[in-house]
């Protein structure tokens, strides 16, 4: 078996895919930061070339379609473990069948793009709610999570089109890194936890933040207590970083 | 009276209102202003009742010049009131919205001076907020019974959905327990935002820069269990809704008693289950093409809360059934008992490639517990017992007879039920600490919420 490491970024995994599809040996692709060595396993170091990149980009768009590769994109962002080996499974199956093999709702490597891009998309959307800002000096605004998936490319124009008019910064602890807006554009930079502490800890605590938790106490009815069901659309792991909980 | 004091009346006093979705509008923020509407409708928080919270829900005031029985606003009560200013109120919304704690306003009131005073003041916010701020959210608010037709042209100028309550389901009803109002005040707006919303589509369809008037569409709510009409009245004046008025939602909320009166019923327990099945039935509405005849008559008015109203009505037209899951046209596929929506879609997609098998729909997010005896595949039927009413009837029946767990004149004590070792409920290991909601003896509790039925 041969483990194809690369280094974390779409581009450097669809090099890796450039290589590992054509090997006849069995293949494994793993995430640098992810990669534990196996004694019979063969490592092979995949340094990210992006015309290699681009040749599988292209040649997925104009050979499948635009959904299958919108679909291999949010997989990625899915950010789960081994998701690269049900990327390279489905694209080899593509090819195979054609990209009508997509309507086989039926196969198990489609119900698998399914279900993880079902989730990347899941929480992406739950997000969009989820986001709490701190206003940490007039009109600037800083929020942290820990989404489960690498969901920050999936929020991006949600903020920027809801929150044109005010800075803010949206922080992925886990993934260290952020959504910065500042008025004109929206972009994505890497942001340590420990900068991200001091953006948080630079202003007094924000008066709103004891409103909103009185609204929300207002607002449950006690006589419908339901806490399974508060659980089950809002899991206790995201609790720690809303201000009303 | 501090702005907290004032929060924790006006939300406390709106809370029952259950209607808290923002969907169906689509608004984006043009330049600099801010705020934007997504049409798929984003939750901000659950509370721990279960319930999304999406908009700042409140009430202007909730001083009452009238006395609606059910309502634990009414003048006759002695219960904190307060006022929000207008200002505050947009205050409020606008530093919510910035801190994305919520999607927009909600904004109701009770009736204070008269019903014309009261809507100037609800549109006052509301422009405010759109002319003054530049604010794009969501805006839902209420119009009030009574109110003149230029004041409810007004509000829907600013508003992304507007509503009237109906809450009582019969005119009978009303005037027993909400004697100051009447079916005319009420269908009067609802019947004058329709009229206005094609009009104005109508405009816009000539005129680009005609504004599109409430484009979340109007919603109502409904109590359920209050008075005495049965299921299919309630349904029966949903489609009505839907056909006739154009409404995007009807709300069902099961009575909670908050006051006594001698024309009230005395309830102990909201009959949450009964509005659970209320809202499947409503979904079989909407999205899977039932009549309200169709799924009741004069002879069954109610639902059997043992089934959801799906599988009632499977059970009641069984010369239907089976389909053949490769044959069966779409529509077809969708009246099957344990198939939704999506996963009669995921059925239509995958028989293209290739016949399925009966392996295949679990795959497909089919639940075989209910559809097993509805179905046929590649003419084979594996249900596990006959195709027969009686037979299908017992095997689906929950072991808990869910008929008595939501008699409402009756305290169910769960515990009882829980320490009884013969019956071990799927859904709730580890057995909870605390009652659980009686929603969960429901194996398709989630089915309301989702609409898979
Ligand atoms: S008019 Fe509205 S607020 Fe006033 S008592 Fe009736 S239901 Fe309650």
């Amino acid at each position: 078996m041969k483990d194809y490491v690369y280094d974390g970024s779409f581009d450097g995994l669809l090099t890796a895919i450039f290589y590992a599809y054509q090997d006849k040996d069995r293949v494994k692709i793993v995430k640098a930061a992810d990669y534990i060595p196996h004694l019979l396993n063969i490592k092979i170091s995949v340094s990210t070339e992006t015309d290699k990149a681009d040749r599988v980009y292209n040649s997925i768009y104009s050979k499948l379609s635009y959904d299958t590769l919108s679909n291999i994109y949010h997989l990625y962002l899915s950010d789960i473990p081994d998701v690269e080996n049900v990327i390279l499974d489905y694209i080899k199956l593509c090819f195979k069948y054609s990209d009508t093999i997509n309507l086989a709702k039926n196969n198990d490597t489609i119900r698998m793009v399914d279900k993880y891009k079902r989730r990347a998309y899941g929480e992406a959307h739950l997000f969009k709610g989820l986001v709490r800002f701190k206003e940490i000096a007039p009109l600037i605004f800083y929020s942290q999570i820990e989404p489960d998936h690498n969901i920050l490319p999936l929020i991006i124009d949600h903020f920027k089109r809801r929150f044109s008019d005010q800075h803010f910064i949206i922080h992925d602890l886990k993934r260290q890194y952020a959504i910065i807006y500042n008025l004109k554009e929206a972009y994505l930079r890497d942001l340590s936890v420990e900068e991200g502490n001091q953006l948080s800890h630079s202003s007094e605590s924000d008066p709103f933040e004891s409103l909103f938790k009185s609204f929300y106490q207002s607002i449950t009815i006690e006589e419908r207590h339901n806490e399974r069901q508060q659980r089950s659309y809002m899991p206790k792991r995201y609790w720690k970083h809303l201000v009303e909980m | 009276m501090t702005i907290q004091e004032k929060l924790e009346i006006l939300t406390g006093a709106a809370k029952y209102d259950v209607s808290c979705s923002s969907s169906g509008s689509k608004r984006s923020s043009k330049g600099s202003e801010l705020g934007s509407v997504s049409s798929g409708g984003i939750c901000h928080t659950f509370t721990p009742d279960g319930r999304c919270v999406s908009l700042l829900k409140i009430l202007l005031t909730n001083y009452c010049i009238y006395d609606c029985a059910y309502c634990a606003n009414r003048k006759s009560n002695d219960i904190n009131r307060a006022a929000f200013t207008i200002d505050e109120v947009v205050e409020l919304t606008i530093h919510f919205y910035r801190r994305n704690y919520i999607e927009g306003l909600f904004l109701s009131s009770a009736v204070f001076k008269n019903a014309n005073h009261t809507m100037e003041m609800l549109t006052s916010v509301i422009q405010k907020l759109r002319t003054d701020k530049g604010f794009g959210g969501y805006i839902h608010v209420k119009a009030i019974p009574g109110a003149s037709q230029e004041l409810i042209n007004e509000a829907g100028l600013y508003a992304d959905r507007m509503s009237v309550n109906i809450e009582l389901p019969s005119d009978r009803s009303l005037k027993l327990l909400a004697p100051d109002k009447n079916k005319e005040d009420i269908f009067k707006p609802m019947k004058q935002i329709s009229t206005n919303i094609l009009n104005y589509q109508e405009e816009h369809r000539k005129y680009k820069k005609t504004p599109i008037y409430v484009p979340g569409g109007q919603s109502t709510q409904l109590i359920i269990g209050a008075t005495p009409e049965n299921d299919l009245d309630i349904l029966s004046l949903s489609q009505k809704l839907y056909d006739k008025y154009d409404l995007k939602r009807v709300y069902y909320s099961a009575y909670i008693p908050v006051n006594t009166a001698s024309n009230l019923p005395d309830i102990k327990n909201p009959p949450t289950l009964r509005e659970h099945r209320l809202y499947q039935g409503d979904w079989l509405l909407r999205k899977y093409g039932f009549k309200a005849h169709e799924l009741l008559n004069e002879q069954k008015p109610d639902f059997d809360i043992n089934f959801d109203p799906k599988t009632n009505w499977a059970l009641n037209n069984l010369s239907l059934f089976p389909v053949e899951i490769n044959q069966a046209p779409y529509g077809v596929l969708l009246r099957v008992p344990g198939i939704g929506v999506r996963s009669a879609q995921k059925i239509a997609s995958a028989r293209r490639i290739a016949p399925l098998n009966y392996l295949d729909l679990k795959k497909l997010g089919v639940v075989l517990k209910r559809a097993q005896y509805f179905i046929t595949c590649n003419t084979k039927y594996y249900g596990s017992v006959d195709l027969d009413e009686e037979k299908i009837r017992t095997v689906l029946k929950p072991q808990i007879d869910l008929n008595e767990a939501d008699n409402p004149y009756e305290q169910l004590n769960l515990f009882d039920r829980l320490s009884d070792s013969s019956w071990k409920p799927k859904l709730l290991l580890p057995l909870a600490l605390q009652i659980p909601s009686k929603l969960l003896l429901a194996e398709d509790c989630l089915t309301s919420v989702t609409g898979e039925l």
